[in-house]
Parts: C-alpha cells; sequence; structure tokens
C-alpha cells in the first residue's frame, strides 16, 4: 500500500518536473546582447508642435571586428519629436532595428527650451521604468540639448560619454555640482529647496581663453556654471563663480583648485584643496534668527609668483600666513557672490530653508509659508577659515633680484 | 520575516516621514506579548493548534467559526502574496515573461515544501534564511554611497503622533507570524525547558527582524528622502538597481530579487501551511488533494489580482482590517479566557 502510494508520489513529481522544463526554461522574453542598442545619452528638447519634445536619444554600437581597440563603439543618434518618451523608443526602434536599452543610460541632458517649459512629465519615465537606474546624470545645455549630442569630439567620443566622465571626475575639481536623477528628485521632493544643475556647452578654440588644434576636426566639451531651477523650470544661470560659492556652502568642495593675490596684488597663490568642510550653526541676534556658515580649509601651496627675493623662514611664514588671509578672501568672495545671487532670485538653492528646519523645526515652521520672500533678507553670516598646510617641495622663491 | 522588508520603508515614511523608520522596531516588539501569549496558551494546552485550542475554550460553535476566519484570511492573503511575485519580477527585471509563470513556478515550490513536511520546509527556510539577511546587509551596506545628507533631520519635529499611526501599519506584519505561530503549535515541543527555550527565540526573531526591517526603512529614507520613499513602490528593489561598485559592477538588482524569491517561498509557504492545517482542524479535510486545492486556490486570487496597484493595497487592506483586528482580539481573547478558566478550575478544585 505504501510503495503503490510512493510511486504515486514520483509520478506527481516527475509530472511536475516535466512541466517545470516546459514552462519555465527562463528564457521567456529573453533579448540578446545583439539585439539591444544600449543607450547612452538622452537630450530633451521642446518640439515645434505645441505639447510634444524633441527627443535625442544617443545609442552606442560596439565596433565589430578588429582595427584600433575593441572598446571603441560607433555613435547612433537619433533625433525624433513626440508627446512622450515612450513614443521615442518606438521610433528609434523602427529606425535602428535594435531595441533601445535604457539601462545603460548614463546622462540625461535637458535643453534651455525645455528646462525653461519645465521637464518634470517627459523625465517621468526615467524615473518609472525599472530599466532605468536612477544613479544617471543630468545636465543643463545652453541651447539645444539636440545639438550638444551630436557633436563631434575631438578624441572621437561619444559626447554622453564624455559628459559622464566629466561628472565622474568632478570631486576632482570641485567646480560643478554632479546630480544624479535620485538627488534631483530627493531635493524636489524636499520642497523648499530648488535644483540646481550644471551647465556642459562646447567650447570652440580661442573662447574662454581656452585654444585647440584646429586642424584635428571636431570640437570639446565644456562643464561650467550651473542652473538654478524653480521645481522643474530653469530661471536663471549662475557664473563659475557663483556655482563655486554654492560648492563651498553646500559642503561640495573636496578637492579644488584655488588661486589668490598677496592684499598688495604683487605675490600670487596657487594651491590645491586638500580638505574641506562648512558647518552651519544658527544664531539669535537679539531676538532675530540667521544662519551662520563655518568653512574651514586646509590648503597646499603649489605655485608662488612675484616673490623677487629670498625670504628668510619667518618672513616665508609671514608670506604663508598672508597667502591663508587671501585664500580666505577668494572663498568668502565666492560665497557671497552666490548668496547674493540667492536672495536676488528669492529662490533657496543653497538649502537654507532645510538648514533651518534641521536645527530649528519649530522656528520654520513659523516661517517656511514666506520663505521665498524672507530669503531676501535672511541674516546669513559667513566665517571662512584656511590653513596652509605647506607651500610644496620648497620654501622661499627661485628668484632673487640680486 | 517574509518579505516586510519590501514594504516597511514605504508603509512608516507615509505616515510617520523622516522619522518613520523610528518606529519600526517598536511596532515588532508588540509581537512579544503575543509569542509569549501563545507559549503559554502551548505549554496549557499540549499538542495543539490555536484553533483547537479554541474550540476547548470557546466551545465547538465559536472555535469553527474562529477557524474558518483564519482559513479564510491566511488563505486569502497566501493568494495575494503569490500575486505580489508576479508584481515584483514583471516590475522589476522580467516585464515580457507572462506573469503566469512566476505564480506557477512559485507555486509548485510552494507545494513541494508543503508536501514535504514542515521539517523540510524548516530546513529550506534554515538554508534560505542568512542568504537574505546577507543580501540585506549587502543592499543596505553598498548604498550608503548614495545616502543624501541631512535628510533625517529634524528629528520628531512633527512629534510622536504620526508614529503612532506607522506603528499600526507596521503591527500586521508580526501578526502574521503570530498566525503562522497559531498552527504550528500543535508541532512544537512541550516541556517546560524547550518552552523556555522558544521564548528566547520569540525574543531572538522579533528583535532581528524588527531592526533588520528598521534599518531597511533608514537607509531607504537616507537615500531617497521621505518624499521619495514614500512614493516608491518596492524601495529595496531600487536601491538594489543603485548598487555600484567601484564603477564597475553595477545591474546587480537580478541576485538580490533571487534572494527575495526565496523569502516569498517561505512566506506563501507558511500561509498554505496554516490554510492546510486549518482545514485539517476545523473540517478535517486532509490528504494531498487539499493541498493542491489549496494551491489552486492560490493561483485563482493571483490570477485575480495581475493589477499590481490593486493588488498592494489590498494587500494593504487584509493586513490592516483583516489580520491586525483579528489576531489581535482572537489571540488576547484566547489567551484571557483560558487563563480565566485555569483559574477558576484551580479556585474550584
Amino acid at each position: 500500500m505504501e510503495t503503490r502510494r510512493h510511486q504515486k508520489v514520483n509520478r506527481i513529481a516527475a509530472l511536475i518536473l516535466i512541466v517545470c522544463l516546459l514552462f519555465l526554461p527562463g528564457c521567456w522574453g529573453k533579448r540578446e546582447v545583439e539585439e539591444l542598442a544600449p543607450l547612452i545619452g538622452v537630450g530633451f528638447d521642446l518640439g515645434k508642435k505645441p505639447g510634444t519634445f524633441l527627443i535625442t536619444m544617443q545609442l552606442a554600437k560596439p565596433k565589430q571586428g578588429g582595427g584600433e581597440s575593441a572598446a571603441k563603439i560607433e555613435d547612433r543618434t537619433f533625433s525624433v519629436e513626440v508627446a512622450s518618451a515612450r513614443e521615442a523608443t518606438e521610433m528609434v526602434y523602427k529606425i535602428s532595428s535594435r531595441i533601445p536599452f535604457m539601462g545603460s543610460l548614463k546622462v540625461i541632458v535637458i535643453g534651455e527650451g525645455a528646462a525653461k517649459a519645465g521637464f518634470t512629465d517627459i523625465i517621468d519615465f526615467a524615473q518609472r521604468f525599472s530599466e532605468f537606474r536612477r544613479t544617471m546624470y543630468l545636465v543643463l545645455t545652453k541651447g539645444k540639448a539636440q545639438t550638444l549630442l551630436n557633436i563631434k569630439l575631438r578624441d572621437g567620443e561619444l559626447p554622453a560619454m564624455s559628459i559622464k566622465n566629466h561628472m565622474e571626475q568632478g570631486n576632482n575639481l570641485s567646480t560643478f555640482p554632479t546630480v544624479r536623477l535620485g538627488h534631483y528628485l530627493t531635493i524636489i521632493g524636499s520642497q523648499s529647496t530648488a535644483p540646481i544643475l550644471p551647465v556642459v556647452e562646447t567650447i570652440k578654440s580661442g573662447e574662454d581663453g581656452i585654444e585647440y588644434n584646429n586642424a584635428k576636426e571636431g570640437k570639446e566639451l565644456h562643464i561650467q556654471g550651473s542652473g538654478v531651477l524653480r521645481g522643474d523650470h530653469l530661471v536663471d544661470y549662475l557664473t563659475d563663480k557663483e556655482t563655486k560659492g554654492y560648492m563651498w556652502l553646500e559642503n561640495n568642495v573636496q578637492n579644488c583648485l584655488i588661486n589668490t593675490m598677496d592684499d598688495k596684488d604683487k605675490v600670487s597663490f596657487g594651491g590645491q584643496v586638500l580638505k574641506s568642510k562648512t558647518r552651519y550653526k544658527l544664531f539669535d541676534n537679539n531676538g532675530v534668527i540667521g544662519l551662520q556658515y563655518q568653512i574651514q580649509a586646509s590648503i597646499s601651496v603649489d605655485e608662488v609668483m612675484g616673490v623677487k627675493q629670498q625670504l628668510s623662514e619667518p618672513e616665508w611664514v609671514d608670506l604663508m600666513n598672508q597667502a591663508e588671509t587671501s585664500y580666505a578672501k577668494v572663498i568668502q568672495e565666492e560665497c557671497e557672490m552666490s548668496i547674493k545671487k540667492e536672495r536676488d532670485l528669492s529662490l533657496d538653492f543653497l538649502g537654507i530653508g532645510r538648514l533651518i528646519d534641521e536645527r530649528d523645526p519649530s522656528y520654520w515652521k513659523t516661517i517656511k509659508d514666506q520663505w521665498e520672500e524672507k530669503i531676501a533678507d535672511f541674516p546669513l553670516n559667513l566665517n571662512v577659515q584656511v590653513s596652509v598646510h605647506h607651500s610644496g617641495m620648497s620654501s622661499s622663491s627661485s628668484t632673487t633680484n640680486d | 520575516m517574509g518579505t516586510t522588508f519590501l514594504p516597511v520603508a514605504s508603509i512608516v515614511s507615509s505616515a510617520g516621514g523622516r522619522d518613520g523608520w523610528m518606529i519600526v522596531l517598536p511596532a515588532f516588539i508588540l509581537g512579544i506579548p503575543y509569542g509569549l501569549m501563545v507559549l503559554s496558551l502551548l505549554s496549557q494546552f499540549p499538542n495543539k493548534n490555536l484553533l483547537q485550542v479554541s474550540e476547548i475554550v470557546f466551545g465547538k460553535g465559536i472555535g469553527k467559526l474562529i477557524g474558518v476566519l483564519y482559513i479564510l484570511i491566511t488563505g486569502y492573503f497566501g493568494g495575494l502574496l503569490l500575486g505580489q511575485v508576479g508584481d515584483i519580477y514583471e516590475r522589476s527585471i522580467m516585464p515580457l515573461t507572462p506573469i503566469s509563470l512566476f505564480y506557477l513556478g512559485t507555486i509548485i515550490l510552494v507545494f513541494y515544501l508543503c508536501k514535504s513536511g514542515i521539517e523540510v520546509f524548516a530546513r529550506f527556510s534554515e538554508v534560505i534564511f542568512p542568504l537574505i539577511i546577507l543580501a540585506l546587509i549587502l543592499n543596505l551596506t553598498l548604498s550608503i554611497s548614495r545616502i543624501e545628507p541631512g535628510v533625517l533631520l529634524p528629528i520628531l519635529s512633527e512629534g510622536v503622533m504620526p508614529l503612532f499611526w506607522g506603528g499600526l501599519k507596521v503591527a500586521p506584519f508580526v501578526m502574521e507570524y503570530i498566525l503562522f505561530m497559531a498552527g504550528i503549535l500543535a508541532f512544537l515541543p512541550t516541556d517546560m525547558k524547550e518552552i523556555g527555550q522558544l521564548r528566547r527565540e520569540v525574543w531572538r526573531a522579533v528583535f532581528l527582524v524588527g531592526i533588520l526591517d528598521m534599518f531597511v526603512a533608514f537607509t531607504q529614507i537616507l537615500v531617497f528622502g521621505p518624499f521619495e520613499t514614500t512614493r516608491i513602490v518596492y524601495g529595496l528593489l531600487v536601491l538594489g538597481k543603485m548598487v555600484e561598485v567601484s564603477r564597475t559592477v553595477a545591474g546587480v538588482e537580478s541576485l538580490f530579487l533571487g534572494v527575495w524569491l526565496g523569502a516569498l517561498v517561505i512566506k506563501i509557504s507558511a500561509f498554505l501551511f496554516t490554510v492546510v492545517w486549518g482545514l485539517e482542524t476545523v473540517m478535517n479535510l486532509k490528504g494531498l488533494k487539499w493541498e493542491i486545492a489549496v494551491c489552486a486556490v492560490f493561483m485563482g486570487i493571483a490570477f485575480g489580482f495581475v493589477r499590481g496597484s490593486v493588488l498592494i493595497s489590498e494587500i494593504s487592506f487584509v493586513d490592516n482590517y483583516l489580520i491586525l483586528p483579528f489576531t489581535t482580539i482572537w489571540i488576547l481573547g484566547l489567551w484571557g479566557t483560558a487563563r480565566w478558566k485555569k483559574g477558576k478550575n484551580i479556585r474550584g478544585n
């Protein structure tokens, strides 16, 4: 009786296994790598027709065969005017004969027009569809995203890949914010803080004091400054210095290069920030609440110009003390420019509201509804302290007057 | 533990905002008195599950009624959890695979575990549980680089009331565990030494799972901020997608999902067991055909909820309005009445 029961169970188990083999081979809905077109960059511009967007998709196609390098990728960039991002995928699929694969997307470029009109709706696809990751970078461009993604770079790299590489190296210079989609969504969720995105542009030889060999066909990309948004609408741009001020105030400076002159404008110091920390404190000055920024930076002096005589050790120490004061002044000026911009725009891209909320939530509740009006005259104090750790491999100067 | 780590962050942040993570552990601790009550009933009624105990304590009629409710609630919830397997996979990594395959694959595994008995199920859980812990720890630690500074501050700016409401939404998680305990009781040892060991295990299980779930909620709020944490359906899956190791390793969410499937299988199996035990106790329906019938019901329920958003709101409804009130009232009432009757008998003697 027991044996017969076992046989019955074994038959059922065998049946289940056959059903599994038939229906669960694990390849349902599979897509071979060769059928995919990895999406590297996407650009959003306003379309010509109302309610449409011009979506530019930069797809990579790995180069086949030998040659210079198997890792090189060919550019396949398409622009389509559509009402939704999904529609763009369909149209590109029709043209490219490969399925655009979203999981490889590195950069979203927002054109000026789309940024001014608002772009939350069009990036909804990027945060909703499961193939995307929230780690992709968001950047702005003055002009059209389509133009930026279609330029040919002198080193042959895809513009989207080049922007991604710039972003990944951003911490080395700390001159622009690196904003990932996830961070942008968190910031707009905070409601009081205005998002900020870095600005990417092309640069011609001779512009901004940069020259390069024009004989080689192509252009160069330049990331400088940033755009301030109210929600998802671009309001204004920050200059390079204002953006640097933002980086200091946001405690985003890891390493950056910094140049200054002594107070007589005779000696210049070039240096690198080794470490920086910005702290925040609320102060109460006779019932008036304000925010105190305390910036501490450690700098190494790598370049001293304009010293015309050999200095004794005490004189060198004195000069480095002057350098500290001058560096602090530069940082202070950059921060003040950024604060001025915040007050002028009445937009809290510095996240001061959040800082108040973190430190004194009951006070924040009394002002949060009129916060944008209050930004213009909200008391802010800056205290910048710089310490020069060393002056490189030598003291004094190699130049002498005698 | 089951799959509580998947929705916990969204649930607590919707109620308590950035402070939501604080309520996870206290809400789980509610499981300790309930677990101890169940074990106290075990020592009073050895080798009987709580449905049998209910019939003894409340009488046949009420006992059967409780048994039917128990079967309906756990059966319905088990079917919804089976539906959640399809929903998770379809949403996150395999959108083109027919949803029925996820149901079928899972139910076969669940049926096999149930058919093999409680010991095989326990061994399966013993193997999978460390993997779940490891995957959770990896997922959370590899997300540290994505943390948004300052999102957790200010602490308790909205007071403690939102946390209380958040706690009410987490409490059903431990009540699911108590429902399973109510059924497995008949298989547990009954001598005093081992009941003492079981009591310690209740404490350990509640604290371990409570702390882990608290860290899951804490990390998600730290990475996404309270607003986004509430909005994201399965935050842990999104977190898994964001894992990058040194810009070279990415897209490892599928590995995590494999482990989460293991967790789901454990939870669905637990509910299949509760239904099977319930049928056996209340209606004396036992054997292979009834196990297959319950699996078919699970499949039917899952197919009834292929719309993900409806499924999620139904799971939340069953948790908050069926499992929580039913379990809290039943266990408390049963334990209280059993003690009262015991006291009366002692006084009577």
